[in-house]
């Protein structure tokens, strides 16, 4: 019972994950850009709610509709005002572009909120169900079903849309892309746009979920990597198989055994999998054409 | 209807294109040939905006495109296959021709053209939902030029679209190229296999060296006893074959001369 207690839990918060790796491997596909501050955007987007939820009291949910417009601009600007003008070096250089941008916004969110660990609450947050012995947080469940929701949004998005088709393209051949007449920069930039919109949402399940501080953002970054590392660079079917692997691994570990090596563990299963895998469980070597 | 006056280019580490006087006729079936590493390729990623020319001059119907986008490249009717890698691999048939018509926004255009095209090249209906990394080299290269043909395009623009494949494929490759150009496409084509493209285009042109060295009428170029000496290693005096065309007359000239 603990166990299946434990993959429950793990399932339901791997929902969240998998909402907030997704926009990092998505970036990833289509620009090569490994965006090294989704950790701080997700908390970012935890403090918008956080501000807008505790100070205006407009309800969690409802800020959505706000923060994130507020960050598809941000990330949209990013990548015209940053990344657009990297002409050479471009893996090395968006990454060093972004750990600083990373950097300004930890900054500025410490200095305007200090350490000082927050949570967001709302009247959803406490209560839970029981079904068969197990137990459901409506929180996670809410978490999960909005992530399932997003993501079902951005699958729509990727696979109905005429952009998410020009989206498709970029990722596996951006100069055919360009040859066919799709502005490969304006996808990027709408690309990046989403991704930290996403992160955002995230954010606000983040948010809920746990305290945090700008500090919060390196494990956050941490583990997000390693969820797109496992998936596979670029794949965000992959991302959201391996945020749930991880995070049932990571509950089941600390329910049967101790809450202290349920990361030790994935890491192993990481280990593991990458040494038959190199490329992730749903990433392909060599993906692009030149 | 495409001109290239002095043009010099490169990718940063000197130029590759040093002084490519060059002339594609509207009508024209215009070949150009030459040693690996001449830099034909280099010329048609000039044509299709991948690159800009350092100095010189590059107009299309008697507009610059040297600065221009791919994008607005395409909207003025040039469509290029590349050398190589054209397609999107995960993309089905379809996806991939249906992207042809990016830039065109009209539905019904653009089924209309699907249909055409899957007529001429049959291998496009019949694998429209498999994924076009599935295809064999020369079924791909197909969907490439059923891709290209949905923008329907004024100048076509073909990177070696021969490479690679074996005779019976090649033979294919050539018959549809002489067919777009019949019904009245102009035709830029950089190919490996000399005798093959010369036989067929109305206008030749041998390139080392990152410029041209020898123009003509497609069989006069092939005649031309100086091609046997730049494909045995040599190179060749730069000049001009006695063309009865007359085409290309003053490419060769010195850019800003009269
Ligand atoms: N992206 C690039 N960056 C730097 N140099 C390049 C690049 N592409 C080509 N070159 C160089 O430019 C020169 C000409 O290359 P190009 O591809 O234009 O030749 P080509 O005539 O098309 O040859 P081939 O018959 O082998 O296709 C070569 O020396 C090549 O090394
Ligand atoms: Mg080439």
């Amino acid at each position: 019972m603990l166990v299946l207690q434990g993959i429950v839990d793990g399932i339901l918060a791997g929902g969240l994950y998998a909402l907030m790796g997704s926009g990092l491997t998505l970036v990833f596909g289509v620009m090569e850009v490994i965006n090294f501050a989704q950790g701080i955007i997700v908390v970012l987007g935890a403090y918008l709610t956080y501000v807008f939820s505790t100070h205006i009291g407009v309800d969690p949910l409802v800020t959505l509709l706000i923060t994130i417009p507020i960050m598809f601009a941000l990330g949209y600007g990013v990548y015209a005002l940053l990344l657009r003008p990297i002409k050479r070096d471009r893996v090395i250089m968006s990454l060093l572009v972004m750990y600083a941008v990373a950097v300004v916004i930890e900054g500025c969110l410490d200095i305007i909120f200090g350490g000082t660990l927050v949570q967001v609450h709302a009247a959803y947050s406490t209560s839970s169900i029981h079904v068969a012995g197990l137990e459901f947080s409506d929180l996670y469940l809410l978490a999960f079903g909005l992530s399932a929701v997003l993501l079902a949004v951005l699958y729509v998005i990727l696979y109905r849309t005429k952009f998410g088709r020009s989206l498709r393209a970029t990722t596996q051949n951006p100069t055919a892309a360009k040859l066919v007449g799709i502005d490969v920069d304006r996808v990027s930039a709408t690309t990046l746009g989403i991704g930290v919109g996403l992160g955002a949402a995230g954010g606000m399940l983040f948010g809920m979920t746990e305290s945090f501080n700008a500090s919060s953002s390196y494990d956050l970054i941490s583990r997000l990597l390693v969820i797109v590392i496992l998936g596979g660079f670029g794949s965000v079917w992959g991302a959201m198989v391996a945020a749930i692997i991880m995070l049932v691994v990571e509950d089941v570990v600390a329910v049967v055994w101790s809450p202290v090596w349920g990361q030790t563990v994935f890491y192993l299963v990481l280990a593991a999998v990458l040494m038959f895998r190199p490329q992730g469980l749903f990433g392909r070597l060599a993906v692009r054409a030149q | 209807m495409l001109v290239f006056e002095g043009v010099f280019a490169g990718y940063g580490g000197g130029d590759i294109l040093r002084g490519v006087d060059l002339v594609v006729e509207e009508g024209s079936l215009t070949c150009v040939v030459g040693p690996n590493g001449a830099g034909k390729s280099t010329l048609m990623k000039l044509v299709s905006g991948l690159l800009h020319p350092r100095v010189g001059r590059l107009e299309f119907k008697g507009r610059s495109i040297a600065r221009a986008t791919p994008r607005q490249i395409v909207k003025q009717g040039i469509v290029q296959v590349m050398q190589a890698r054209n397609l999107f691999p995960e993309l089905t048939v379809r996806e991939n021709v249906e992207l042809g018509a990016f830039l065109v926004s009209d539905g019904e255009v653009v089924r209309r053209r699907y249909a055409e095209v899957c007529e001429m090249f049959p291998i496009v209906g019949e694998r429209a939902k498999d994924r076009a990394g599935s295809l064999s080299g020369g079924q791909q290269r197909m969907v490439e030029f059923a891709r290209a043909l949905m923008t329907d395009p004024v100048l076509v623009t073909l990177d070696e679209p021969s490479m690679g494949l074996e005779p019976r494929a090649a033979k294919i490759i050539y018959d549809s190229i002489v067919s777009m150009h019949r019904a009245g496409r102009s035709i830029l084509l950089v190919e490996q296999n000399v005798r093959a493209g010369l036989e067929r285009a109305t206008h030749g042109v041998v390139m080392e060296a990152g410029r041209v060295r020898l123009e003509g009428t497609g069989a006069d170029v092939l005649a031309n006893p100086q091609m046997r000496a730049l494909y045995l290693g040599g190179t060749i005096e730069e000049g001009r074959v006695a063309s009865s065309t007359g085409v290309g007359a003053g490419a060769a000239a010195p850019p800003g001369a009269p």
